[in-house]
């Protein structure tokens, strides 16, 4: 009998994992259980700019599920895992029954235990129902408030402001963009936004929304109230694995959760994966199991667990955490270990063109780096992938190490003397050459 | 396949290889929208082109969200316009720091090997860039490791 996998959730993960089984075998059973139609969330801030239609995001149509012959259930949450007897349990009594299985029910966006948190006009940007409603309520002239300013918020601060809103962010945290860049680079990027008409309140805890006079007011606990059209909450994410609970499936108990996996990707039951923002797994660096909410990590984790699930035996080495964000033509981008106290630290400002860079070292390797540049200087988007790739592969930068702590913008001579690219080219994820991502004809099941 | 071969000792600097990727690439001569640059070594007295690899991986494939980059005829990896919504994650992703962002048009875009018959190589006089049938390698670290020995040395004396 064909064997039988059971991909939970239709996000990056999930369908990174179902494009990669099919890229190695047309034979085996794909069921794919979601909530939601498979689409991606990163490209959902170009869907709020209107400048891609909703048909856009999706990831997948029933068409194309239908011809890689995945089984779809969707429109359903996972309600439990019987590990020992192989079989999930869905919110409305059905069970699907399994040889292998993969957990990647993402996360949700979570917000804090504030009064009037929940109230109308107060609204999330994770998902796309969230998103079509964030669509409805900002017009031009809309004043809008956005709690948080972390990663989130910024991937949709073009397009509220191309809406024609007026927008305020405020922080809890003394800094913009707290867990994605140091204060340095968050000052270059406050006084830009603020330049390009955003108001900007950082250290300010909210302690209340409320109704008032057909807006919304936001009380803190220091300075003036807030007065809002539209509130966004962009303080942070949960991931949604309570379902897993009693199945036996072991999950961390630090900080950001997540079922901790080995380095195939297996939960502590061995015919059960997790992958992206519900797996707790390697840093690339460090070893130490972690959760990367990121899009690369989600992808990753899907393709290697695919191939496991196809039988390929595929270790994975584990994930760099790498962000990058544009914000008025702005960019802002950070990779690795870039928070490292413990760290060699070259930095390098241009205030006045709003240039920065850090360079992280352990020794003579690159460990973490941040980059923030205009937007139109090719050089920060050339470096951004330099940069990468010299803390992906663990180059040998001691020659360079006096030469970059005078000139941390010089990473391109170094990059290129320290044959980084030859390094990289046989590395491989899958351990073979990667496939476009439209299955071929060839590998189509009927 | 066929593949770009940078040959360094062959390159003279006098960047029509950018002039013509970028008016292949982008329809206007702006060495700045080329996507394969020209770098100076020894305070200008030598050169070497870098380009896209075409790499096994497609880091930049693998990691687009919306499937907007695919392997074309000639297997390049390549950037398709009207699904590409200009997120950055292929910059990124992409560890060799060949990928590119037109912020006039919001889009990536890459070497695509011009579909088979590369700009830049035909342009170039003295054959530092030709088009062949290969592996890709690692075309110019060893240039650059000796051009740039002595400025290392200087530092550190």
């Amino acid at each position: 009998m064909a064997t039988r996998h059971l991909i939970i959730g239709g996000g990056t993960a999930g369908l990174n994992a179902i494009r990669t089984i099919r890229e190695e075998d047309s034979t085996s059973e794909i069921t794919l259980v979601s909530r939601e139609r498979p689409y991606s969330r990163m490209v959902l801030p170009y869907y709020l700019g209107a400048t891609i239609a909703e048909s856009h995001v999706y990831t997948a149509t029933p068409a194309s599920l239908h011809a890689w012959g995945v089984k779809t259930m969707l429109g359903r949450r996972a309600a439990s895992l019987d590990t020992a007897e192989h079989r999930l349990t869905l919110d409305d009594g059905a069970t699907v029954a399994y040889d292998d299985c993969l957990i990647a029910t993402g996360s949700r966006a979570a917000r804090p235990p504030v009064p009037g948190a929940e109230g109308p006009g107060v609204h999330s940007f994770w998902t796309l129902d969230e998103a079509r409603a964030v669509i409805a309520d900002v017009q031009p002239g809309t004043r809008v408030v956005m709690v948080g300013a972390g990663f989130i918020s910024f991937t949709i601060l073009n397009t509220i402001l191309s809406r024609g809103a007026a927008l305020t962010i405020v922080e809890v945290a003394p800094r913009i963009l707290p867990r994605m860049v140091d204060e340095a680079c968050a000052t270059i990027v406050a006084r830009w936004l603020e330049d390009h008409g955003v108001t900007i309140r950082a250290g300010a805890t909210l302690t209340k929304i409320e109704e008032w006079k057909g807006k919304r007011k936001l009380t803190f606990k220091k300075g003036a109230p807030i007065f809002a059209d539209v509130v966004i909450m962009a303080t942070g994410i949960r991931t949604n694995l309570e379902w897993v609970d009693g199945s036996g499936i072991e999950v961390s108990a630090e900080s950001g959760g997540g079922i901790l996996v080995d380095d195939h990707l297996r939960s502590s039951v061995k015919t059960v994966y997790a992958a992206g923002d519900v797996a707790r797994g390697p840093n690339l660096l460090t070893g130490t199991l972690e959760v990367h909410a990121i899009e690369p990590t989600a992808q990753e984790h899907g393709r290697v667990v695919g191939a496991n699930m196809a039988g390929r035996d595929r270790a994975y080495r584990g994930s760099l955490i790498m962000n990058i964000v544009e914000v008025c033509h702005l960019d802002i981008a950070s990779f690795g270990q870039w928070d490292d106290a413990k760290a060699d630290v070259f930095t390098a400002t241009r205030a006045d063109r709003s240039q920065y860079r850090k360079l992280l070292f352990r020794g003579g390797k690159l460990t973490g780096a941040m980059i923030c540049g205009p937007a139109e200087a090719i050089w920060t988007t050339n470096d951004v992938g330099m940069l990468k790739g010299l803390v992906y592969s663990g180059a040998d930068l001691s020659a360079w190490k006096t030469h970059l702590k005078g000139n941390p913008f010089d990473v391109k001579p170094a990059y290129l003397a320290t044959h980084t690219a030859g390094k990289l080219l046989p590395q491989t994820i899958l351990g073979r050459a990667s496939h476009s991502p439209q299955l071929p004809q060839s590998v189509m099941v009927q | 396949m066929r593949v770009l071969a940078l040959h360094p000792d062959r390159c003279t600097g006098c960047l029509r290889c950018e002039l013509a990727c970028s008016y292949m690439q982008t329809g206007t001569y702006q060495p700045s929208k080329s996507v394969i640059r020209v770098s100076p070594f020894e305070g200008y007295t030598s050169y070497a082109p870098y380009t896209c690899t075409q790499c096994a991986e497609g880091w930049c494939m693998t990691a687009c969200p919306v499937g907007a980059i695919t392997i074309n005829a000639v297997g390049a990896k390549d950037v398709l316009d009207d699904k590409c919504v200009g997120c950055k994650l292929c910059t990124i992703a992409c560890p060799y720091g060949t990928m590119f962002y037109d912020a006039d048009t919001t889009k990536a875009y890459k070497c695509n090997l011009c579909d088979g018959a590369p700009a830049c190589a035909e342009a170039c006089p003295t054959q530092a860039i030709t088009f062949e049938e290969g592996e890709s390698a690692d075309w110019i670290g060893d240039f650059a490791a000796s051009r740039t020995s002595r400025v290392l040395a200087r530092e550190h004396a």
